[in-house]
């Protein structure tokens, strides 16, 4: 097709305006009074406010904005703890991950093959057969229901096998006349791991981070059965916040605006760690 | 951490009694006896698949006995970890750690056996001014030449000063000219450095200009160790002769008539001995290409199929028979191909093979 064609760009337009759409009207609503925002007379033109987002913050803030009576402690809680969740739960899958991964690809034990396709079958369950079992485990055995550490676990239990198993195509690509090297220079599996591999696969631990951090800062299905009121993350709240009596939507907005940008940062600094030839250098190609 | 409390004088014996190597049920190695005077620049040469990398990566430690035992002296170590039997390696892809600039990776070791700072520093220090890298200890492997990968790979198994080297085909990456060069060095080295080292290569140019006692293995056998000019003037075998030297040896189906040799398209008189010896039996006749001659020698007429002109010696590809026999020879007149002529062989020279078993006669 001939770039020129106005079809083309149409087509190009719609896509954009479909993509951007809905975080463009997200972010306008944040900044409108809710007034504004239902009113039939619906416009661009408005006065923005940095009310909502004062209101959701109202915890962290070094000043008492004067709209606000009460200051209510939900959103800002929920934030905390989705930060704190997701990035724990990344760090210790990141972990865990690339330990049993360097075990699959570099070690001979038995049922090595079928741990390693064992681990990718189980990524294939989807969350919700797991809910009413984990739940129920959870709650009536572990008692670790309503806890931010019960919420890490079944996010760490969900995420690692995808991490193993994208971890284990980059563990292969190390040579491995540079761990025999190591071991030649002295170095244990362990130093031969986290001094020589480790370091080697940076770009494999930073896509796995991203991959691994928006699925649990997005997770809505199990934090939703396994939180309770003081451990919800910012998805549950939101959901929770549409009651029959009230609808704050200015606030939803304003919290869905700020429900985006870590995953984006996050996003932006894991990113950089992803670039090509690490393995430049270390043997004749 | 390793028994060097000897000092730099207890170079051990290596000792391989009966060592084997089996992946399943595929013997890859047949048990093996050698042994590795200590202070020795030992060289393992043989074609792919002759198990010589097997046997070095056996004494390094990175393969596991199947059978037999290792002894440095008469310490038993085919148990011991690598970094347990003193012992430091140079990698045919040189196997730089690609995160590390190039000091770190030389220290990498001393650093592993947390020796002390300044140690490390002034050892980093010789080694490179040694090699010639002291200004690439900054730069990261990716940003040097092959040549100098290889030396810096060279200068990590330096820097450990451990009794014992090991060298896998080092010099088989680099180009010609390269190659010719680093040899050098690495000769000089021998001479400089009173280390053991053991050295494994298929290039018998390699082998013969760099080892003490060179070892010729073939299908995981020792075919025959000695130096160079041992192997070169007394191959023990055909697979010896043919292995050893440049352009190889020819060899021609023979049988053994009274004191001639004869076969397709020769006719040649044996030395006084050696026919009595062989008896009448059906043979290979080695002729190395060196032993043909353009005036004198036992007459026998060849047809020149390609003149290969290198400087002063010309390499003859001829055809006796319908065997390609290559003849090299001083380049004083330019010999047209297609040209049947006479040369000459000289026979004392010659040496012959059982056809069956391929034994020197």
């Amino acid at each position: 097709m001939p770039r020129q064609n106005p079809a083309f760009y149409a087509l190009l337009a719609a896509l954009i305006v479909m993509a951007l759409g809905p975080i463009v009207l997200m972010l306008g609503n944040s900044l409108k009074m809710n007034v504004d925002i239902t009113s039939p007379t619906s416009s661009l033109l408005f006065m923005p406010t940095l009310r909502n987002y004062e209101t959701a913050l109202c915890d962290f803030l070094w000043y008492e904005p004067e709209h606000i009576r009460r200051c209510d402690k939900t959103f800002g809680r929920a934030l905390v703890n989705s930060l704190t969740i997701s990035i724990i739960s990344t760090g210790i899958t990141l972990i865990l991950g690339c330990m049993a991964a360097y075990a699959l690809v570099r070690f001979r034990f038995m049922g090595r093959g079928v741990t390693s396709l064992g681990t990718l079958m189980v990524r294939m369950v989807p969350p919700a057969v797991l809910l009413v079992p984990v739940f129920g485990i959870w709650t009536f055995q572990f008692g670790i229901d309503g806890t931010i550490g019960g919420i890490i676990l079944i996010y760490v239990a969900m995420n690692l096998p995808f991490v193993i198993w994208i971890l284990q195509s980059f563990i292969v690509q190390v040579p491995i006349q540079l761990e025999e090297a190591a071991r030649m220079d002295g170095a244990g599996p362990f130093r031969t791991f986290f001094l020589v591999v480790l370091p080697l696969i940076k770009p494999g631990l930073a896509a796995a981070a991203i991959f691994t951090f928006r699925v649990a800062w997005n997770e809505f299905l199990l934090a939703n059965a396994l939180a309770d009121r003081a451990t919800r993350t910012v998805p549950v709240t939101i959901v929770n916040s549409l009651t029959e009596y009230d609808i704050d939507w200015g606030l939803i907005m304003a919290t869905g605006t700020l429900l985006a940008i870590p995953p984006i940062l996050f996003t932006l600094v894991a990113s950089r760690q992803i670039i090509t030839g690490m393995t430049a250098g270390a043997v004749k190609g | 951490m390793t028994g060097r409390d000897g000092g730099e004088a207890g170079l051990p014996r290596i000792t391989f009694d009966k060592v084997e190597k089996s992946y399943g049920s595929t013997l890859v190695l047949p048990p093996l006896d050698l042994t590795l005077e200590d202070g020795e620049f030992t060289v393992l040469v043989g074609p792919s698949g002759c198990g010589k990398s097997t046997t070095l990566r056996i004494l390094a430690g990175l393969e596991t006995l199947s059978g037999g035992e290792i002894y440095f002296d008469d310490r038993p170590i085919g148990k011991l970890e690598p970094k347990e039997r003193d012992i430091a390696m140079v990698f045919q892809d040189y196997a730089l750690y690609p995160h590390m600039n190039i000091a770190r990776n030389m220290s990498f070791a001393l650093r592993l056996a947390r020796a002390p700072k300044s140690r490390i520093d002034s050892e980093v220090n010789r080694v490179a001014e040694m090699l010639n890298i002291a200004h690439l200890l900054d730069r990261k492997p990716a940003e040097l030449s092959g040549g100098q990968r290889q030396r810096v790979a060279m200068g990590r198994a330096l820097v450990r000063d451990a009794g014992t080297f090991l060298f896998d085909e080092p010099l088989s990456n680099l180009d010609a000219k390269l190659r010719a060069k680093m040899r050098t060095e690495l000769a000089e080295m021998r001479d400089t450095i009173d280390k053991n080292m053991v050295y494994v290569t298929h290039d018998q140019v390699e082998a013969m200009t760099l080892g003490d006692r060179i070892v010729v293995m073939n299908a995981g056998m020792i075919q025959q160790q000695g130096t160079a000019e041992e192997l070169f003037a007394n191959p023990v075998n055909r697979f010896v002769a043919g292995f050893i030297g440049s352009p190889s040896m020819n060899f021609l189906a023979g049988e053994i008539t009274a004191d001639r040799v004869q076969g397709q398209g020769f006719d040649l008189p044996l030395p006084p001995g050696l026919a009595e010896r062989a008896g009448a039996r059906a043979v290979e006749v080695g002729i190395r290409p060196s032993s043909i001659v353009l005036e004198g020698g036992a007459p026998i007429q060849l047809r020149v199929i390609v003149s290969e002109y290198l400087g002063a010696q010309s390499v003859l590809v001829t055809r006796c028979g319908n065997v390609d026999v290559l003849a090299e020879i001083a380049s004083v007149d330019r010999i047209p191909s297609g040209q049947t002529r006479d040369f000459g062989v000289r026979t004392e020279e010659i040496m012959l093979f059982d056809r069956a078993t391929g034994a020197r006669i």
